[in-house]
C-alpha cells in the first residue's frame, strides 16, 4: 500500500497530457527500474517493461494502462493576458469555470479559467447555457506582450489537482485516469516472484488514450502477447448514478464484460478469482469499453483482451476520486493471473 | 499587508460561523493598545476597535469578516453530503472543487460525469439540487462520524500570487477590506492621529444578509461610514467595455451608485479629492450591480452617510477570487487620508 499511495501522488505530479507523456519519463523510470529486467520506450511516446519469468520460450502477457491524461491546449494569446484554449480529451465545460491550470510555456506559469459571478450573471436576460470551450479563457495575470515571451500557440495546459487523500482510503487528484492502473501494474510486477509466473510480463504505459486510443496498439504490434490485459479507470458510482453502468469504490477491482474482448479468457479469469476467493466486481459494457482495448483486441491477426478497471467517481475532472484498496485489489488480480496458465477463445 | 491578507483569507469563515477570522483579528489588532484605544464586540459577533475622540463626529470603517460557503443540508444512504450555498454562487462554479468543514474534514463537490450525461442533460447548467459532496464516507452511519447536518464547508484554495501583481484566494471578498482596516489599526499604534472618534467595525453575515452590520451601526451611532469591499467585475477577454464595470489595476473604486446603495454625495466627493490631491489611482464603476453592508448602514439609527471603496474582484463567490495588489493599496491609501485629513462638514 506504501508503494502505491507513494507512486500514485508522484504520478498524479507528473503533467503527462495526450502527446506530452515523454515528460514524465524520467521519474517514471526511476520510480520503477528495480523491477524490470528491460525499460524500452518506442519513438511514440510509449514506455514498455518486461520482467521475464524462468521459463524458456514463456507466452507473453501484456499489461497496458495508459499515461496519458485530458487537458488543454493554447490556441491564442489575447489582449489583457488571456489564452484561449482548446480541450486535449474529452472534458466537462459545466466544472471548469475557477479552475486552476498550469500552462507549459517556455516557463511553468499558473493560470485560472475564467467565470461570471452571480452578481453580473442575474440580470442577463439571454437565456444561460453550459459553456463551450471557446467561450472559456484562461487567466495569467501577465499583459499580451509578456506573454508572448512566455507562452506559445500550441503549448499545454495541465488542470490542476493535486493528490489529496480524503477518508477511508479514498484519494482525490487529477490525473487518476489512468494513473491508478499504472500503479496498480507496477505493484503487480514489482511483487511477482519469477518462480511462480508463467509469463514473461510486458508492462506498457502507453500514450495518448484519451486522444483516440493510440499507443497501446502499436505496442501490441510490436511485442505480439498471447494474451492482454487492459486496465483503465471505470465510473464509481456516485449519489443519483445508475447501479447498473457504475461500480462501486472501495468493492474491489473490475471485470468488464464486453463483446469486443475474449469471452473465454474474461469468464477463466473470473472463474480464477472465484478460485482463489479473491473479490471483484463485475460490469457489462455489452458493445465497446471505451478504452484501448478497443484497438489491441484487433491488432495484427487479433488478441485475445480482457479488460479489468479501478472504480473511479468525477472522471475527468481535477478532482477524479477512487479508493486506494481498489488499487491493491486489481494489482492483486493481475498477480494472480500472471501466476495462472489461461486459455482463451 | 500581504502576510495578515493572506492570513486572514486562508481563514474558515462562512457567513455565520466567522469565529476562526474573528479570533485571528481580535489577537492582531489586540496586541499592544495604545490608551485611547480599545477592542470590544457586540451579541451578534462584529468586533470593533474603537480610537476614543469624545465630542468629535463619529466615522465608522465597515468591512465584512464572512465568505460565502456551503452547508450540510443532508446525508445521503450512501454517504454522500446535499449542500445548500451560504451566499449566492453562479453553480458554474461549484462542480469538481475542493472544498474543506469546519472540523477540517476534506472533500470534494461530485457532479454526474459528462460520459453518463443524456444529450438534453449536456445542455442543461448543473444545478446545486445534482450536486453533492463527497468525503469518501462508506455510508450514511460512516458520514455522520465526520459531519453533522448543518455543517459549514467553505472552499478549498489557498493564496496564490501570479502574473503581474494578481492575487487568488477563497474569500478574498471581503477579507482584503479586514486586512486593510487592519493595516489602518496599525498605523494608528504606531502613532497616525485622527479628528474623528474613529470606529473600525468588522462585521458578520454580510453574504447572506446585511443584517449585521445594521447592528454595528446602532453600536457605533456613526454619522459618517467608509466600506471597504469587493466589486464583482468581468474585466475577461471577449466582455464588451460597457459590461466589463471597472478594471483591475485601475486602482480603488469609487462608487457613486449600486443595486443596494446612492452613496452620499459629498462623501463620494470627499473621497474623489481625496484620492486626486494624494496622487492615487482611483477608478468609478461604469455599470450598476451588486450591493453590500452599506445599505443596512445607511438606513439604520437615524440614517448614517455612508461612502464605498472597493477592489475590482473578478471570479468573485468562487474558489478562485483575484484581485490585484495595486488596487488594495489604493483602497487603504484613501482610507488612510480620510482618517487621518480634516473633518468632513456632515451638515452639508
Amino acid at each position: 500500500m506504501d508503494f502505491i499511495r507513494k507512486a500514485l501522488k508522484e504520478l498524479c505530479s507528473l503533467m503527462t497530457l495526450s502527446g506530452y507523456e515523454k515528460r514524465g519519463k524520467k521519474r517514471l523510470f526511476d520510480l520503477v527500474s528495480p523491477y524490470f529486467d528491460e525499460m524500452t520506450e518506442d519513438s511514440f511516446g510509449n514506455f514498455v517493461f518486461i520482467k521475464r519469468c524462468l521459463k524458456k520460450n514463456a507466452p507473453k502477457l501484456m499489461m497496458d494502462a495508459h499515461f496519458d491524461t485530458v487537458g488543454m491546449m493554447v490556441t491564442d494569446i489575447l489582449e489583457g493576458g488571456f489564452l484561449s484554449v482548446v480541450n486535449i480529451g474529452g472534458l466537462d465545460t459545466r466544472i471548469l469555470p475557477s479552475s486552476e491550470v498550469t500552462v507549459y510555456g517556455k516557463e511553468e506559469i499558473y493560470g485560472l479559467i475564467s467565470s461570471i459571478p452571480p452578481h453580473l450573471t442575474r440580470k442577463s436576460r439571454e437565456k444561460r447555457s453550459n459553456p463551450k470551450i471557446e467561450e472559456l479563457y484562461v487567466d495569467t495575470g501577465y499583459s499580451k506582450e509578456e506573454l508572448e515571451k512566455i507562452v506559445s500557440v500550441g503549448d499545454p495546459i495541465f488542470i490542476k489537482g493535486e493528490y489529496t487523500e480524503l477518508l477511508n482510503g479514498y484519494a482525490s487528484a487529477s490525473g487518476l485516469d489512468d494513473k491508478a492502473c499504472v500503479c496498480a501494474v507496477f505493484d503487480a510486477v514489482r511483487q511477482m516472484e519469477k518462480s511462480k509466473m508463467e509469463y514473461d510480463v510486458y508492462v506498457t504505459v502507453s500514450a495518448q488514450e484519451e486522444t483516440g486510443k493510440c499507443g497501446a496498439a502499436m505496442c501490441a504490434y510490436a511485442i505480439k502477447p498471447d494474451i492482454a490485459i487492459i486496465t483503465d479507470v471505470n465510473f464509481g458510482s456516485s449519489e443519483g448514478d445508475n447501479e447498473f453502468e457504475t461500480v462501486k469504490c472501495g468493492k474491489g477491482a473490475a471485470i468488464d464484460v464486453s463483446s469486443l474482448s475474449d469471452r473465454r479468457l474474461t469468464r477463466g479469469i473470473m472463474k480464477l478469482l472465484d478460485r482463489e476467493n479473491i473479490p471483484y466486481q463485475v460490469i457489462c459494457e455489452p458493445t465497446n469499453t471505451g478504452t484501448n482495448n478497443e484497438l489491441v483486441s484487433v491488432t495484427g491477426l487479433g488478441i485475445p483482451t480482457v479488460v479489468m478497471s479501478v472504480p473511479l467517481r468525477s472522471m475527468h475532472t481535477p478532482v477524479e476520486t477512487l479508493n486506494i484498496n481498489d488499487i491493491s485489489s486489481l494489482s492483486n488480480v493481475l498477480k494472480t493471473v500472471a501466476y495462472t496458465e489461461m486459455e482463451a477463445l | 499587508m500581504r502576510e495578515i491578507l493572506k492570513k486572514l483569507s486562508e481563514a474558515f469563515g462562512p457567513s455565520g460561523y466567522e469565529d476562526a477570522v474573528r479570533e485571528a483579528i481580535e489577537n492582531y489588532i489586540g496586541a499592544d493598545l495604545p490608551e485611547n484605544c480599545s477592542v470590544e464586540k457586540d451579541r451578534v459577533g462584529n468586533i470593533y476597535f474603537h480610537v476614543e475622540n469624545k465630542g468629535k463626529p463619529r466615522l465608522m470603517i465597515n468591512a465584512h469578516m464572512d465568505e460565502v460557503g456551503f452547508m450540510v443540508t443532508g446525508i445521503t444512504e450512501n454517504g454522500f453530503l446535499k449542500f445548500g450555498c451560504v451566499g449566492g454562487m453562479n453553480p458554474l462554479v461549484l462542480g469538481a472543487k475542493r472544498v474543506v468543514s469546519e472540523n477540517g474534514i476534506k472533500g470534494v463537490t461530485v457532479t454526474k460525469p459528462i460520459h453518463l450525461l443524456s444529450p438534453e442533460e449536456r445542455k442543461e447548467l448543473p444545478s446545486v439540487d445534482s450536486m453533492c459532496i463527497d468525503i469518501g464516507a462508506e455510508s450514511k452511519e460512516d458520514a455522520k462520524k465526520y459531519v453533522h447536518v448543518g455543517d459549514y464547508f467553505v472552499f478549498d484554495s489557498g493564496y496564490v500570487e501570479y502574473g503581474d501583481g494578481f492575487i487568488k484566494c477563497k474569500a478574498l471578498d471581503d477579507r482584503h477590506g479586514c486586512a486593510i482596516m487592519c493595516k489602518l489599526i496599525d498605523d494608528i499604534k504606531a502613532g497616525a492621529s485622527t479628528e474623528y472618534d474613529l470606529w473600525f467595525a468588522f462585521t458578520c453575515r454580510e453574504e447572506v444578509s446585511y443584517s449585521s452590520a445594521r447592528c454595528a451601526a446602532e453600536y457605533v451611532k456613526p454619522d459618517l461610514a467608509l466600506v471597504i469591499e469587493s466589486k464583482a467585475v468581468q474585466d475577461i477577454y471577449g466582455v464588451p467595455e460597457e459590461k466589463k464595470v471597472c478594471i483591475l489595476g485601475d486602482g480603488a473604486i469609487i462608487s457613486f451608485m449600486d443595486n443596494s446603495t446612492i452613496y452620499d454625495r459629498g462623501m463620494v466627493e470627499h473621497l474623489i479629492s481625496l484620492a486626486e490631491k494624494n496622487g492615487i489611482k482611483y477608478q468609478k464603476n461604469k455599470y450598476i450591480s451588486g450591493g453590500n453592508d452599506s445599505a443596512a448602514i445607511q438606513k439604520s439609527i437615524w440614517g448614517v452617510k455612508v461612502g464605498l471603496i472597493s477592489a475590482a474582484s473578478r471570479y468573485i463567490h468562487s474558489q478562485a477570487n483575484v484581485v490585484k495588489y495595486e488596487d488594495i493599496d489604493a483602497m487603504y491609501k484613501i482610507a488612510y487620508s480620510l482618517i487621518t485629513s480634516e473633518i468632513l462638514d456632515i451638515k452639508e
